[in-house]
């Protein structure tokens, strides 16, 4: 078993793992030749099924195992995060998969240079008697190299145990919408939450704190609450409904005139007032503030709502090359009434 | 009746609010011994395993500085023993406030209240603020007999001395919750610092070991190095974090000695009249100083195996004339000869790397970020109403300035900060 890669953008790596981290403490890691893929399934609340391309986060990538060159690792977020982190002003960071005591670990190795002026900074309390020397060493010491090993404990996980690790199955949406800026629908979203948790304070009932997201397939999206004392919502318009391309629906062209968002474009309107046409999901409030974690990737999102149903996020990360993107997927936790 | 006076300069008292930050991270409480010609606040862990002595110059350090203690010529000395909490809220940060705001002041005036006519013994601090403003706090003390760990450098022949800004570099590559600090002298000219856990898990459980950094710096980077290749030593990573980030307060360079493992290891370093000396208990297997192990050494660490050597100050004056290092074990008896505050000395474990609360920069602080998932569990979260500070002008600010009357209902005034009036969020309710 064998892995090896260095980190060619450590900046997206760090906020992936980031986001992911707000939802769960553990990623199942799946690295294979063609692609990347980060799993959190945590014990209640929002999966992620994250897929990237190799370069979008590596670069000279091998991955070698007896099990069809596919590696499967469970790893802390946290110290994945922690150990990025201490890369972002790296030269180069460089991942590998080794073994220490019997202890699978991912070790990540950083170079770093600083040119640093510390030198520079007259040390007082220094009695060099030869002044030469004293000038020297303050400045041919400018550019310090250092290097940073940083060592995650994880664990690798048998072909037999992520077996059973099936992505959630969901009809086709109602409605497909692309976001607005997420950092918008979060300061809409977690205001709406502290003003049900105020609520909640005062002595009524609802400790919960359920959000409405309604989309219709024209343009409009629609975020409310509802609690005993108040109704509060905000709708945004003039969003985009992607068109879908008939390759990808079943059963081509047909397929697509007879898919359920065709059928809710026939309703509703793109003002929002009309009270037809919307596909309609209740989230909760704090769960999905962890879901905004990943606007920080700044990616293109997609909702798709299923009525009643299922709401799900793609998030396309912004890729300087054509060809497959990376995508992550949010199965966004929600209930029924 | 001991005559202890001293005024500090707005730089000086701010000085001496970090070095109490820094002391808080050894123990509750500080002792302090003030001497005709100079002031130290001492202070010692719980496990006995770290000993601070922060040395204030009587000339160079105060503006004026005076102290007659009661007895004992020219080497007599006060001593008494406070809350490191007590002090800190009298020192508190941003009393050096070149722009004289809030909390800056012009001086402070310190003087000590015992004397057999006065009923109350008392450590008086004034401070002394703009706009004439005096704030004089009277803390209470408790007579100690303040002890000190020695530390020969003659023996301590491993040396190594660099900027305090560098090495806070390093810290932050740290995982947090690690525990040890192995410092290894290379043979291939590179020094490590590894930041690690002693810690037997199994299975899940390992996922949850914190990480393990090594730090690895060229010798040459170091203004000196001069240390025997292959030594490992390890002390406490939390000791260490605390000495660097002080350090890194006064701009200096941090200077280390150390003989062997299991052998104190003293940290100095110091500029304008401060001297500061850490002297730490390390561990090691001192068999394997010359031979190569890439893993440390089996932990010797225990609480009870403080090799400092602790001696009734008096005779600090000798330390530099000592040619052995002091024997490596210490009664026990002889410890409670220090007086302590029962319970007081708990080992406050406070997160080292923990910025400042009080500062006015938002830090780069990795918890504090935008997209993090709100806590709403937070017990101060009140509705934020001014939208603008991080959205832009996506949303219309409120913004009030004047007062809330605090006659209408006071229910709401829980929730909301009083920034709105109560008329203009009519309607909620």
């Amino acid at each position: 078993m064998r892995f090896k890669a260095s980190i060619q953008n450590i900046h997206t790596f760090t906020k992936l793992t980031t986001s992911l981290n707000s939802l769960g403490p553990l990623a199942w890691v799946k690295l294979s030749d063609q692609q990347v893929c980060f799993t959190i399934i945590p014990e209640q609340g929002t999966q992620v099924w994250a897929v990237l391309q190799i370069d979008t986060i590596f670069d000279t990538y091998t991955v070698q195992s007896a099990a069809g060159n596919v590696i499967n690792l469970e790893v802390p977020l946290t110290s994945l995060t922690r150990a990025l982190k201490s890369a972002l002003n790296a030269t180069s960071a460089q991942i590998r998969l080794t073994k220490k005591d019997n202890v699978p670990l991912l070790a990540l190795t950083i170079v770093t240079t600083t040119s640093s002026n510390h030198a520079a900074f007259p040390t007082g309390t220094r009695n060099d008697e030869d002044g030469m020397e004293n000038f020297d060493n303050t400045f041919g010491s400018g550019n310090r190299e250092t290097i940073v090993t940083q060592e995650i404990p994880v664990r690798v996980l048998a072909p037999d145990t992520v077996a059973g690790l099936h992505e959630p199955q969901t009809r086709e949406p109602d409605v497909h919408i692309m976001l607005p800026p997420l950092m918008q629908l979060k300061s809409v979203s977690d205001r709406f939450t502290k003003l049900a948790l105020v609520g909640a304070k005062n002595g009524s009932t609802a400790t919960r704190t359920r959000l409405e997201m309604a989309a219709n397939m024209h343009g409009c999206l629609k975020m409310s609450i509802k609690t005993d004392a108040m109704s509060i919502s905000s709708v945004w318009t003039d969003l985009t409904n992607p068109d879908l391309d008939p390759s990808h629906v079943s059963g081509g062209d047909i397929g697509l005139a007879e898919h359920p968002s065709t059928r809710m474009k026939q309703l509703g309107s793109a003002d929002g007032r009309s009270e037809e046409g919307w596909a309609t999901v209740r989230i909760d409030g704090r769960d999905w503030g962890k879901v905004m974690s990943v606007g920080r990737l700044g990616g293109r999102v997609i909702a798709c709502f299923c009525h009643e149903h299922a709401l799900i996020l793609y998030v396309f990360l912004p890729s300087d090359t054509a060809g497959e993107e990376s995508v992550l997927t949010y199965y966004v936790s929600s209930y029924s009434a | 009746m001991v005559v202890l006076n001293f005024t500090l300069t707005p730089e000086a008292a701010s000085k001496i609010h970090d070095l109490l930050v820094c002391l808080g991270k050894f123990g509750d409480t500080v002792a302090i011994e003030a001497r005709r010609e100079r002031f130290t606040f001492t202070a010692l862990n719980s496990s006995k395993s770290a000993y601070a002595a922060l040395t204030l110059d009587g000339a160079q350090f105060f503006t004026h500085y005076e102290c007659i203690p009661s007895q004992g010529g020219p080497d007599g000395r006060f001593t008494c023993s406070m809350y490191i909490k007590a002090l800190l809220s009298v020192f508190k940060s941003r009393l050096y406030d070149p722009l004289g705001r809030d909390g800056a002041i012009e001086r402070c005036e310190v003087s000590v209240q015992d004397r057999p006519n006065e009923a109350q013994c008392r450590f008086i601090v004034k401070m002394v603020c703009n706009q004439g403003v005096v704030k004089t706090y009277k803390l209470t003390y408790e007579a100690v007999d303040v002890m000190h760990a020695l530390f020969d450098r003659n023996v301590a022949k491993n040396r190594w001395s660099m900027h305090s800004g560098a090495m806070r570099e390093y810290i932050e590559y740290f995982g947090t919750k690690t525990e040890m600090l192995d410092i290894v002298a290379g043979e291939d000219g590179r020094a490590v610092f590894k930041s690690y856990t002693e810690k037997i898990s199994n299975g899940k459980e390992i996922l949850k070991h914190p990480l393990v950094t090594a730090v690895a710096v060229n010798t040459s980077d170091f203004e000196e190095f001069n240390v025997q290749a292959g030594l490992h030593i390890i002390i406490s990573v939390k000791d260490f974090k605390a000495i660097v980030m002080h350090a890194d307060t006064l701009k200096t360079s941090l200077k280390a000695y150390y003989s062997l493992p299991t052998r104190p290891l003293q940290f100095s370093y110091g500029c304008d009249g401060l001297l500061c000396e850490f002297t730490l208990m390390t561990s090691g297997d001192y068999n394997a100083a010359a031979t190569q192990t890439p893993t440390p050494a089996p932990q010797v660490f225990s609480r009870e195996g403080s090799r400092t050597q602790s001696f009734n100050s008096e005779r600090t004056e000798n330390r530099s004339m000592r040619s052995d290092m002091p024997p490596p074990t210490e009664p026990a008896s002889r410890r409670t000869t220090r007086r302590r505050n029962p319970g007081s000395r708990k080992d406050s474990s406070p997160k080292p790397a923990a910025q400042d609360p009080d500062s006015l920069f938002v830090g780069q602080d990795e918890g504090r970020d935008e997209w993090e998932p709100l806590d709403y569990d937070k017990a101060e979260e009140t509705l934020d109403w001014d939208a603008s500070a991080d959205h832009g002008s996506v949303f219309p600010t409120f913004r009030d300035s004047g007062s809330l009357s605090r006659t209408e209902t006071e229910d709401s005034n829980e929730a909301l900060p009083p920034t709105q009036r109560v008329s203009q969020i009519k309607g909620l309710w």
